[in-house]
């Protein structure tokens, strides 16, 4: 059988974009959830606050799917594509890396930074803006990633 | 715009003490700070702090007993007088819950014990004798406890001196091991190599069996009168939430004033109270002073050089509840300058380019509109809900402008051919919106540092109006300006040359003056050249800007994934799976856009404040004023209407 090597990668690209900033989020999420939990045991009362810090690091996973939905529409592998060109799936490939390393790297950053937010939110409720505004620098940097991947992927001829 | 604050000192009768405080506190003007010794108020204020204990503590018992107040049902209102009558009856209800609750743990405790003793007992149901009684024999020393049962066969080599006797079966074996009083010390050693446990029967007459019985009935008796304890709770509970509500708030006010109180300096005939006071509420305060007494002494003057007043911000309409977005950041330095009536327009702007959808716009409009008029919020979240409204709107017009609603094309829904856009569409011309944002941000950082340049002229240090900001706003717009004739065609060249000639001035300010206050003229250069190399600084600053254009194709996009994805819902060619999917496909398009519109307003939101603060604010503002603190009502659960109505706050 011959093997459509565009397509095949930009499969690949789609996969590796909505696996890596999924997992990220996933485990940012993870990371704030626990810490929410716990502050939660202690007032109920703070639920909706660590319940909106723990949603934060989340944003990561929607940037991955989004570019993995932009690559699969642009590629056809969402039905009726015609085959591609190895060189325009291999530069979707390669388009998916920047969210896909930015977003698995920043959303667990921005776990980590969400745990302590949701610490502060414990101690000192009314400084919750704070607490998210120090969550949401990290995420600068998924958002420069989304950008690039997008215009990289927008930028492929195919 | 910061509203200057008088320093204000009033002497008056102590017989009018409390009327003048309660007149104050109805003006919500004024600041009272401490005028230094201690009075013999402390015990009012314990006394009122006290209370408003109570009450707290009656309010958290009553609550679960209480319907909860609907989300949009609005927060009641009351006078501040009317409040006051509800004290007597809500203190007296405290009391008498109080009671209750303490009752009702003692009770709860007390099953617990029993519960627990019953358990240990237990294992020994089948002990035939007295549990006090059965060692009282001067020859035999007895060991009770729990024995692993591996361990049981073990015993068996104790047969010689000693007797033993297991009580029930399973994994630990409740058993009595008896033995001569001289054998004593060897079978405890022995029994120690095992896995043994002593066990002491609790201070009750009777077998084990009899023992739970009692027990068991004791707990019988104690279950009643909690249900009965329960019962009482909620029957006197219910329907008394908004008195005890009112009388926490009543409490709350006293407290503030009780508070204020021990501010006061005492003679014997009167008192003295320091305070600041915005100068536009003089004429107020004075007024309500005057109406409770004609002898008094008032005066007010200017802050002096030691003395820092709390920083008070005043607005128009627009901007006040932007005033929540910099308080997230810091309030202004009260000799700076209020930022939030240049941001605030730039916020909505900004927020809407985000957001961009003119479908979410509507709906975060329609949304917090709604929330506005009914649940009638103010502080925090009824500032937020003003910013959100706005930003909805300027969503809404930047949804046309870029041609999406709910994530779809205004060209395929009204039937036209290439009208929308109306200015740029991001997905076909991903640079000319990224052009567009970059030029936003240079504006807007442009903006901050002409408002920083004006600072400095009202303080009179043109130099540093001049040197430090005039000349970064030449090297910005005149590399600006250089870039243009190599990107745009028709633009002759020496237009080029006119920019490179602005930067190079520019530069040659900041390297020639940074350093001003520096004899060496070496030691100045180097000043000069790490200010120069700020250039980076502003570079990122504008690079941030790219958020913008990032965070609006991601609603984009996201509502239009959404979109194919209920079209693939409502595509079956199957008459009956169609149908399906359609039910399906309108329930979930509402949830997912919800959801996008949702986690999209959060981002805008948090985004578009980040830009505000790092790279506006970065520029000119000077935080870290003290948030002025007037002797007020800071109630929780009921808003205090003015007496007169007067229209304030």
């Amino acid at each position: 059988m011959q093997l459509e090597w565009g397509t095949i990668f930009a499969a690949a690209g789609a996969a590796m974009a909505a696996v890596m900033a999924g997992v990220g989020s996933a485990i940012g999420v993870g990371l704030a959830g626990q810490a929410g939990a716990g502050v939660v045991s202690e007032d109920p009362d703070r639920f909706g606050s660590c319940l909106l810090l723990q949603l934060l690091p989340g944003t990561q996973g929607i940037y991955g799917l989004l570019i993995a939905f932009v690559i699969a529409t642009k590629a056809g592998l969402l039905g009726g594509g015609s085959a591609l060109s190895a060189t325009a799936g291999l530069s979707l490939f390669l388009a998916a890396i920047p969210i896909a390393f930015g977003g698995l790297l920043s959303a667990i950053a921005q776990g980590k930074v969400a745990v302590s937010g949701i610490n502060l939110v414990a101690k000192k409720p009314e400084e919750q803006g704070k607490a998210m505004l120090m969550t949401v620098m990290v995420e600068t940097y998924a958002v420069l990633s989304l950008l690039i991947s997008f215009l990289l992927v927008n930028g492929v001829q195919v | 715009m910061i509203v200057s604050m008088k320093r204000m000192t009033l002497v008056a009768h102590k017989a009018d003490e409390a009327a003048i405080l309660n007149a104050l506190q109805s003006t919500r003007s004024v600041e009272v700070i401490a005028s230094g010794d201690e009075g013999d108020t402390h015990t009012a204020l314990e006394r009122a702090d006290a209370r408003l204990q109570a009450l707290g503590d009656a309010l958290g018992t009553i609550r679960p007993y209480s319907q909860k107040r609907g989300m949009l049902d609005a927060v009641p209102e009351a006078k501040a007088t009317e409040l006051a009558g509800s004290l007597p009856e809500a203190v007296a209800l405290s009391e008498k819950l109080g009671v209750l609750v303490r009752e009702l743990s003692t009770t709860k405790a007390e099953i617990e014990k029993n519960a627990e003793l019953i358990d240990s007992l237990r294992p020994w149901a089948a002990f035939p004798a007295d549990m006090q009684t059965y060692q009282s024999s001067k020859r035999v020393k007895y060991y009770t406890g729990l024995i692993a049962a591996a361990d049981v066969e073990k015993l068996g080599s104790l047969e010689a001196t000693a007797e033993y006797q297991l009580f029930n079966e399973g994994l630990t074996r409740t058993c009595v091991v008896a033995c001569p009083l001289e054998e004593a010390k060897s079978v405890a050693n022995y029994l120690k190599a095992l896995e043994w446990t002593d066990y002491v029967f609790p201070k009750m007459g009777g077998t084990p069996a009899e023992a739970m019985e009692e027990l068991s009935e004791k707990n019988r008796m104690l279950n009643a009168k909690k249900v009965e304890l329960e019962t009482e709770l909620s029957d006197s509970s219910s329907g008394k939430r908004e008195l005890v509500e009112k009388a926490y708030d009543a409490a709350a006010i006293e407290r503030d004033r009780a508070f204020a109180a021990t501010e006061l300096i005492r003679t014997s005939a009167t008192f003295q109270l320091e305070g600041w006071v915005p100068e536009d509420r003089v004429k107020q305060v004075e007024q309500a002073i005057r109406s409770v007494t004609d002898a008094f002494y008032l005066d007010v003057r200017d802050h002096e050089e030691d003395e820092i007043p709390p920083s008070f911000v005043e607005n128009r309409p627009f901007a006040t509840p932007f005033e929540q977005v910099t308080n997230l950041y810091s309030r202004p330095d009260p000799n700076g300058i209020d930022a939030t009536p240049y941001m605030a327009p730039f916020y909505v702007l900004l927020f809407g380019m985000m957001l961009s959808d003119t479908g979410y716009g509507i709906v975060l409009s329609v949304l917090t509109a709604l929330f506005i008029k009914f649940k009638k919020p103010t502080g925090m979240s009824g500032g937020f809900a003003r910013v959100l409204f706005w930003g909805g709107l300027s969503t809404a017009v930047w949804g046309v402008l870029v041609g999406t609603f709910f994530g779809m094309d205004f060209d395929t829904l009204l039937g036209t051919t290439n009208m929308f856009p109306l200015f740029v569409d991001p997905m076909s011309n991903p640079i000319g919106m990224l052009i567009l944002c970059f030029g936003l941000g240079v504006l807007h950082i442009l903006f901050g540092i002409v408002l920083k340049m004006k600072l400095s002229f009202s303080r009179g240090d043109w130099q540093s109006a001049i040197f430090d900001s005039f000349s970064w706003i030449l090297i910005i717009l005149g590399l600006i300006v250089y870039a243009v004739p190599t990107s745009v065609q028709g633009i002759p060249a020496f237009v080029g040359t006119v920019g490179l000639g602005m930067a190079g001035l520019g530069a040659l300010m900041i390297l020639l003056f940074k350093g001003r206050e520096k004899k060496n003229p070496f030691a100045r250069t180097i000043s000069g050249l790490g200010e120069l190399y700020q250039v980076t600084g502003y570079l990122s600053d504008i690079l941030s800007y790219a958020r913008l254009f990032a965070l609006g194709i991601a609603t984009g996009v996201i509502a239009s994934v959404f979109n194919e994805l209920c079209k693939m819902l409502m595509g079956s060619p199957i008459l009956v799976l169609r149908i399906l999917g359609i039910i399906v496909a309108c329930g979930l398009l509402v949830a997912l856009h919800g959801f996008n519109i949702a986690i999209n307003t959060l981002g805008a939101f948090v985004h578009c404040a980040r830009l505000q603060y790092v790279e506006f604010y970065g520029k000119f503002y000077e935080p870290g004023g003290r948030a002025f603190r007037p002797l007020g009502y800071r109630t929780k659960h009921i808003r205090i209407l003015d007496e007169a109505s007067s229209g304030q706050n």
